[in-house]
Parts: structure tokens; sequence; C-alpha cells
């Protein structure tokens, strides 16, 4: 075997779900896919991308553009859907520098805006099962 | 996370596959090859994403099927340095925690990666366990007021962890192994729940975010 390009594109969560999709994966269905693929396909349906199309996404990308972000950033930023300036800065390096917080947060409402909102963790605003010292 | 691979191999297609049309059976050995394993320095192959072309179809003297040449496109699961995701905890010791995605579960957070500061200590509520516990000041400068120190327990097994990849890397198969040791994991990702910037002012939320 013989690897003749090791990168030849990357891909979306978004991107895989859809591929599975079509190969017959889907949750009701005994899947026509293999068990691994089927696992994969068990844990994207679970985050947030099960709600996104395409046309957000590409949509999302062109609203981006003007942000000058590296390629792996404007992944994670797909992938992620970070609707807070807080998601922005664990995902983009040096956000102070480049993007300030109030550009931060002005990504993260595009975000908001463009895409579906992803499913709520178990509390945003309260923090779980804290204990006082 | 995901990445297309171009690959060129040579297959041999057993006789009993040629009575389905050729790009089927050509699809159906080369999922057999990969689906499900790690390849060294390309990850986890999860699908055949697509075959670009089939040369050949000699058969070697001696030999009683058919050889082919196949260029395709594999998808394969290679997490970049810096990129973030959810996993749920599967176990975890004193050496760290481990998680899993479901298909991959070779995901580890060894102790010096997990938020400062942490602790692996006898669990009071579970009397012989042990488990980790975050300590967190909520007012990141003053190291010596202990009085608003929030304590996160780590221990809930299936919990999700939102955490940054730090490295990937694929051990040399060993030759031999001591029979008890653990499977031999082809593809092990290091990664740290910890986040790289201290000085942000929103720091509540984000740990609260990169925990949640």
């Amino acid at each position: 075997m013989k690897i003749k390009n090791a990168n030849d594109g990357a891909l979306t969560n978004f991107e895989v779900l859809s591929f599975l999709q079509s190969r017959g994966a889907s949750k009701e269905v005994a899947a026509t896919v293999a068990p691994s693929e089927y696992k994969v396909f068990q844990y994207l349906v679970d985050t947030a991308v099960d709600k996104q199309t395409k046309e957000s996404v590409s949509d999302l990308l062109g609203k981006v553009k003007k942000y000058d972000l590296a390629k792996a950033e404007v992944l994670n930023i797909i992938n992620l859907r970070p609707t807070s300036a807080v998601g922005i800065y664990t995902i983009v390096e040096k956000c102070d520098a480049r993007l300030g917080e109030e550009g931060a947060q002005d990504l993260a409402d595009i975000v908001a805006e463009v895409s579906p909102p992803p499913e709520e963790p178990r509390s945003e605003e309260g923090l779980p099962q804290a204990n006082d010292v | 996370m995901f990445n297309l691979s171009l690959i060129e191999h040579t297959l041999r297609l057993p006789p009993h596959l040629l009575s389905l049309s050729l790009d089927k059976a050509v699809k159906h050995d080369l999922e057999k090859l990969f689906l499900d394993k790690v390849i060294a320095n390309l990850g986890l192959c999860v699908s055949v994403y697509d075959i670009r072309k089939i040369d050949g179809g000699f058969i070697f003297p001696g030999d009683g099927a058919p050889t082919y040449t196949v260029e395709c496109r594999l998808l394969v699961f290679r997490p970049f340095v810096g990129e973030i995701i959810d996993a749920k905890l599967k176990e975890f010791d004193k050496d760290g925690l481990r998680l899993s995605m479901g298909f991959f579960d070779d995901i580890y957070i060894p102790f010096h990666l997990l938020p400062y500061p942490s602790r692996f200590e006898p669990d009071s509520e579970n009397g012989n366990r042990f488990r980790w516990i975050w300590e967190y000041q909520a007012n990141g400068e003053n190291e010596d007021d202990q009085t608003s120190a929030t304590v996160y327990p780590i221990d809930e097994i299936g919990e999700t962890i939102r955490f940054r990849v730090q490295s990937v890397n694929y051990p040399s198969i060993p030759l031999e192994q001591p029979k008890d040791s653990k499977p031999f994991a082809p593809m092990v990702i290091t990664v740290s729940s910890f986040s790289n910037y201290v000085w942000c002012p929103l720091l509540q939320l984000c740990f609260s975010i990169l925990f949640s």
C-alpha cells in the first residue's frame, strides 16, 4: 500500500455525517453500514452538527472570512459552534491580540445567528455539582 | 477531526467475489482490509470514501486470483494538534483520565495536563474508591484566598469532557507483550483539559464550559 496524499482534504463533522447518512446510516433502521462506521455516526449525531445544513455552513464560512482565521480555527468553529465569546477564546489563538474582546463577541454573535443553536449542555449559567470548600 | 487520504493499494481479489460487479467487489475487499484499522501516521480509517481508479486485473502465474491496483480515498479520523473535541470519561486512575468517543477509546489526559490544581484522593462518599478532584480558585490572582475555592469532582463515568488535543502518537508494534498488559494501542491521543490563557477576564465561564 502506498500513501499518495495523506491529506487530501479536511472534512467538517457535518460533511462526514452527511456522507454516512448517504451510505445508509440512520438512527432507527438497522444500518447498512459497518459497525465501526455506525459508531462514528452515533458520536456525530449526538453533537451539535445534526442540525446544520449545507447553506448554514457555507454562510458561516463566508461571514468569518473577514476575521482572517487559520483553516484549523475555522474548522473548529464550524464543528463546535461556540455561541459565546469564551468559546471563541478557546478556539482562536492569541485572541486578545487578533480579535480583542469585542471581536470575539461579534464572531460569537455571527455564529449564533447563522447556525441553529446546539442542544444546551447540562447547565451553562449555573455551575453543576460545585461543593464549597 | 476527519481527513481524506489518497492511497494506492495492490489488491488481490479472491475468486468468490468475482460474481459481483468489479467496483462492489473491490470496495468490499478494501473495507475488509482497512475499516476500523489504524494506519501509522494516517489515522484511524473510518470509511472508504470513494474509488478513483482500478487498474490491472492481471493474473500472475501460479495464482488463481486477479490482482488490481486500486487508487482510492479513505476517510480517516486524525485530529490535529490544537483541535477541540468532546468525549466521554471512560475510566481514571492515579496517572490521569482516559476518554472515549465511542469509536475511539485511546484518549488520555495525563495528570500534569489536568486543570491546575487537581488531586487524586479517597472518595468521601464512596468508601474505598479514589477519584480526581479539581479545586478551582474563583479569583486566579489571589492564591491565598482559600475561601472562594470550589471543588469539582471528576468521577462520573460517561460525563462529557471538552479537551484540546496535545499530541497524536503511533507507538511501534511491540515484539512481545507481557501476559496481563493492556491491549496494544496503535494510536494514542494525549490531550489536555487545561486552557492556555489564564489572563482572560472571562476565566470562570471559560472553565465551566471547558468542563461541562
